[in-house]
Parts: C-alpha cells; sequence; structure tokens
C-alpha cells in the first residue's frame, strides 16, 4: 500500500493549515481592526471559496506551474474563509462591556488586541481554524491534478486502473485522517477553554 | 481637584452636556444623578477621555486632561461599569492586576496588593485569587470590579452605576463597602446613578442633572431640606417618603443621645469597674486621647479576664455595632434589632470619634416623633 502517499497527504494538509492560519487570522484581525475595508476582505475571501477548487488549482498551475506549492497556494485560498470570518465575527462580538473596561483601564489598541480581544475571542476563531484544517484533507485531494502527489494520486490511480483495494485504501486513509484531525483539535480546544467560555 | 469649566458636548447638532461647571475637592463623594440621558455618563466618561469634548476644559489638580496621553490618564483614574466588564480570559488575580501591570509593578508587589485588596472586602486569595469571572455571582463579580479599579491606588475613581444591576441585598452591602474604602483610602469619587436612595447614602455632595445642566449641587441634607426647583423636589419625592421610619433624612445625629460614658483606653480594670458601678451601667466605650472610638469593655469581661492593673486595652470588644453620624437613622435601627450582645449602637462621626450613642429607647422617641409629629 502506498504509505508514502498518506504522510505526502498529511505534509500538505499541515503545510496548507499553517498558511491559512497565518493569513487567515492576518485578514480577520484587518478586517475587524479597519471596518472601512472589512467587507471587502470578507467578500473576496467569500468569492474565492464559490470557485470550484479545481478551477482554482488551474489558475495557480497558470502561474506558478505545477507542484506542491501550487497545491497548497490553492488550499490557502480555498480554505482562508472560515477563519477569517470567525476571527471577524468573534471580536467583533466581544462584549462592549469588556472592551469599554479594557479602554478605561488604559490599554492602548495593540495590547487590548492581544491581552483580551483575541483571547475573548479565540474559542470561536479556533472552530474557524478547526473547520478549515478538515475542509483542506479533502481539497487536498485534487492537488494530483497538478502534480502535488498526496492521496489524491492514489485515488486517482485506484479509479483509472479499477483497482478497488487501492480505492477502499485511499479513502479510508483520508477518513481516518479527518477524524483524527478534528478529535485531536477538538481535545485542544477542550484544554484551552475551561474557562473563557461563558 | 478635579475642575470641569464651561464644558460642552453635543451629538448631531444637540447639546447632551451644556456648559457644565463643577469643582470637586480632593476626598469628595460626587454623585451624579438625575433623569434617564440627561448626560451624567457622558459628564463621567469625559473626565477620562472615554468621550471627548467638543468645548470647554476638564482640569484634574491645574493640568488639562487634554494634555494627557490619554492611556496614562485613565491608569490613574479607577474606573467601574454597571455592566462589570470583567476580562473573562482572567483570573481574579490577573483581573485586578491589570493596571498594575500596564504600570510595570514587580510580581511581588502585585501579589501583595492582591491579598491585600481581598481583604478589603472579606474575600481570600486561597479561596477567590485563582477563580475566573465566570465562577462567580454578579455581586462578587462587581467587587472584584471594584478592586480592579483600586488596583494602582488612583487618587480618583469613576462610577457609573455600579450597582445598578444587582439585587437590593448585595447592592446595600456593597454601597457599605465601597463607602467606607473610599473614605479610608481619601479617593475622590464620582458616581453616577438614579436611585436617590442610593445618592443619599453615598454623597458628600449629590449633583442633580437635567437635560445636560445642573440643577442643583449640595448635601444630601440640603438637597431633601431646600430642592432648588421642583424637577429636583419631583425626582427627590418620588424616592424619598418624608414620614416614614426608614426616612433617609432623619440621621444618627438626629436621634442619638449625646451623653455617652467614655473611658480613656489608658484606664486600667479597677477604675472602670468603679466608674460602671457608679453609674450602674455594664459596659463602658473605650476611646483613646483624641476620643476615637476603640471598642467597648463589658463588665463580663472585667470580670473574666481583668485584674487589678491590667490595661482595658487587653479586654476590648471591637465587634460592637457603630454608625456613621450623617448614615441614615433607619441604619442604627436595623443593627440595634439585630445585636443581641449590647443595647445600644455607637454614633461616630468622620474622624471616627465617639459623638454619641443610640439605644432602643431613642430609637422608640422617633418613632414617636414620626408618628405624633412630636418635635425631638
Ligand atoms: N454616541 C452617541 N451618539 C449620539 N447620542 C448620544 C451618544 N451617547 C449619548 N448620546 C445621547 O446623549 C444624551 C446623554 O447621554 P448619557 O449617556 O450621558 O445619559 P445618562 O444621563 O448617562 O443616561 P442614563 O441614565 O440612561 O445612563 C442622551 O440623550 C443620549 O441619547
Ligand atoms: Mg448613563
Amino acid at each position: 500500500m502506498p504509505w508514502n502517499r498518506v504522510w505526502e497527504h498529511l505534509f500538505l494538509v499541515l503545510a496548507g493549515s499553517g498558511f491559512t492560519i497565518i493569513f487567515g487570522l492576518a485578514l480577520g484581525i484587518t478586517a475587524y481592526l479597519c471596518p472601512k475595508i472589512s467587507k471587502a476582505i470578507l467578500w473576496s475571501v467569500d468569492v474565492l471559496q464559490t470557485i470550484p477548487s479545481l478551477a482554482t488549482l488551474g489558475i495557480l498551475m497558470v502561474l506558478f506551474g505545477g507542484g506542491k506549492t501550487t497545491v497548497i497556494v490553492g488550499m490557502v485560498l480555498y480554505s482562508l474563509l472560515p477563519i477569517v470570518r470567525n476571527t471577524h465575527t468573534a471580536l467583533n462580538g466581544v462584549s462592549p462591556a469588556v472592551k469599554e473596561a479594557a479602554i478605561g483601564m488604559g490599554m492602548s489598541r495593540l495590547y487590548r488586541l492581544v491581552f483580551v480581544e483575541f483571547p475573548v475571542a479565540f474559542p470561536i476563531i479556533f472552530t474557524g481554524i478547526r473547520i478549515s484544517a478538515v475542509t483542506s484533507i479533502s481539497v487536498a485531494v485534487f492537488g494530483t491534478f497538478v502534480g502535488g502527489g498526496g492521496l489524491g494520486d492514489t485515488l486517482y490511480r485506484g479509479i483509472y486502473i479499477q483497482n478497488m483495494k487501492l480505492i477502499l485504501f485511499g479513502t479510508a486513509a483520508l477518513m481516518v485522517m479527518a477524524i483524527l484531525m478534528d478529535s485531536l483539535l477538538n481535545v485542544v480546544e477542550k484544554r484551552l477553554f475551561k474557562h473563557s467560555m461563558k | 481637584m478635579i475642575e470641569y469649566r464651561n464644558v460642552t458636548k453635543s451629538y448631531g447638532g444637540k447639546q447632551v452636556v451644556k456648559n457644565l461647571n463643577l469643582t470637586i475637592a480632593d476626598g469628595e463623594f460626587v454623585v451624579l444623578i438625575g433623569p434617564s440621558g440627561c448626560g451624567k455618563t457622558t459628564t463621567l466618561k469625559m473626565l477620562n477621555r472615554l468621550i471627548e469634548m467638543d468645548s470647554g476644559e476638564i482640569l484634574i489638580n491645574g493640568k488639562n486632561v487634554a494634555e494627557y496621553n490619554p492611556e496614562k490618564l485613565r491608569r490613574n483614574i479607577g474606573y467601574v461599569i454597571q455592566q462589570i466588564g470583567l476580562f473573562p480570559n482572567m483570573t481574579v488575580e490577573e483581573n485586578i492586576c491589570v493596571v498594575p501591570k500596564l504600570l510595570k509593578w514587580d510580581k511581588e508587589r502585585m501579589h501583595k496588593r492582591v491579598l491585600e485588596l481581598l481583604e478589603l472586602v472579606g474575600m481570600t486569595y486561597e479561596e477567590s485569587g485563582k477563580k475566573y469571572p465566570n465562577e462567580m455571582s454578579g455581586g462578587q463579580q462587581q467587587r472584584i470590579g471594584v478592586l480592579r479599579a483600586l488596583a494602582a491606588e488612583p487618587p480618583i475613581i469613576l462610577m457609573d452605576e455600579p450597582f445598578g444591576a444587582l439585587d437590593p441585598i448585595t447592592r446595600d452591602s456593597l454601597q457599605d463597602e465601597v463607602k467606607q474604602l473610599q473614605k479610608r483610602l481619601g479617593i475622590t469619587t464620582i458616581f453616577v446613578t438614579h436611585d436617590m436612595n442610593e445618592a443619599i447614602k453615598m454623597a458628600d455632595r449629590i449633583v442633580f442633572m437635567s437635560g445636560g445642566e445642573i440643577l442643583q449641587a449640595d448635601t444630601p441634607e440640603e438637597m431633601l431640606r431646600a430642592p432648588a426647583n421642583d424637577t429636583v423636589r419631583e425626582f427627590m419625592g418620588k424616592h424619598v417618603a418624608k414620614t416614614r421610619m426608614d426616612d433617609p433624612a432623619l440621621h444618627c445625629g438626629d436621634v442619638m443621645k449625646k451623653k455617652v460614658l467614655t473611658a480613656e483606653s489608658s484606664k486600667k480594670t479597677l477604675e472602670c469597674l468603679e466608674l460602671m458601678s457608679a453609674r450602674e451601667v455594664d459596659s463602658l466605650v473605650v476611646v483613646d486621647s483624641a476620643r476615637k472610638y476603640l471598642g467597648i469593655v463589658t463588665i463580663e469581661a472585667l470580670r473574666e479576664r481583668g485584674e487589678a492593673g491590667r490595661p482595658i486595652t487587653e479586654l476590648l470588644d471591637t465587634s460592637a455595632p457603630t454608625v456613621q453620624v450623617d448614615e441614615p437613622a433607619q441604619q442604627a435601627f436595623g443593627k440595634l434589632l439585630a445585636s443581641k450582645a449590647l443595647n445600644y449602637v455607637i454614633v461616630l462621626d468622620e474622624q471616627q470619634r465617639v459623638v454619641g450613642i443610640i439605644t432602643r429607647t431613642s430609637m422608640s422617641k422617633a418613632l414617636a416623633s414620626v408618628v405624633w409629629g412630636v418635635k425631638k
């Protein structure tokens, strides 16, 4: 069985999710801090998601050529939405009393964001991260069409040579990966937010 | 000293604070009161610059608040709001330490301060220090809210309807605690409420606002005696039932007996026994040389533990009920009825000096004067 494809897939997911988190948080926080451009940011991210992932990858391949980079960029573009939206919504949803107290205590803008608003909003942001990470597992399957490898290769080959075992292996591996990822993040979530949920 | 000078603020062409002038002395407890929307919160928030005024100036000790960096200004002004706004991601200890941390106090000093503050409101670190806000009742949360505002020992504290959302019993005890703390620490306080009873209980001076203007600024007593106009009178009338026993206008000072048998703390056992038997009483109020209240000494304590030459300071009972001379008499009556051990309540003035006692007899006399209209 092609175990190396499993590891390859895992690498794509981790790398893709890592960048998605970084960009997603950056965009979500920017949208929160600058209400003037928040509509534009949310709209763009929304639109990206409506493009079929195969089409996104196709366009990216024209720009970047084939390979893992293309897959990772595609995954980032495709799974930004839950993180950006949850970050924006959660930061906006921090209770006005908490925000006013933070200002009234004499915290600077950055200090408030880092030590109050972000931690208070984090449970909802984390849900966004979870959704995005789990989605990226299936998005990475399309990587095979641009030469990115991963379990997409296994599935595609299984279909091509009509090998049921291979197809089942690929499918099972993807499912297990998604379930493990979800429960792992679930545990982390429970650990992190014993208290902050009201 | 805080001075508002010709302060004006408008929203969309409507003036919500109109050319306001107000001077507040150091250590003064000022209560802003008035109908909803009259500009109390706006007046309060212009001081710590949560709201910027349109014209005029506010000076703190002669310096215009506009000249301060707003963040630095706010770290020196305690702030308590009705919705409490504790940080849910922080423990009680961390919440209290927010401003000290911003001021870069060292860890040890912060921890010491937390212990000290919790003790002030009868909470222990072991029990509460590591708790999160959502693990506490509303009353406890607001206690922490007050402590958080006091943490860095600010000279000024602003409170915007801090007890408005609490149940009456919790509110009552928090009012007492805050008033005591404020007096003890000498913090200049501006307190917003629309509960006249609360205003009368807490204020050194009540500032009555309506439509963005000050209609009257006076002591509670004066406000009750001579409301400046019908608006004030009506507002007071709603809150103050004039002909009742629990009339807050009736103060402890009005009903107390001024002759009190006191003993100086330098006295010894035998002198006190002598004094007690001569005057046929079973306890004495012990004061220091400045007549400051120290405690009481009872005949039981003298009999059980007294010996010739032993100073009475070693036999003091400090648990006797006391009231302040300007508190509503109702307070004293409540304490008197609740107290089993002692049949009087000791009345103290602002410097904690003994000025009188209220006995059951003084209580019934006061009752009679209310019911029969007899002059006291
Ligand atoms: N940001 C704002 N924009 C427009 N109008 C405002 C704003 N803030 C306050 N106002 C108006 O200014 C007036 C005074 O408000 P303020 O909050 O000072 O009243 P208040 O005396 O504290 O009332 P309450 O007892 O209801 O808390 C009100 O009429 C209010 O509607
Ligand atoms: Mg208000």
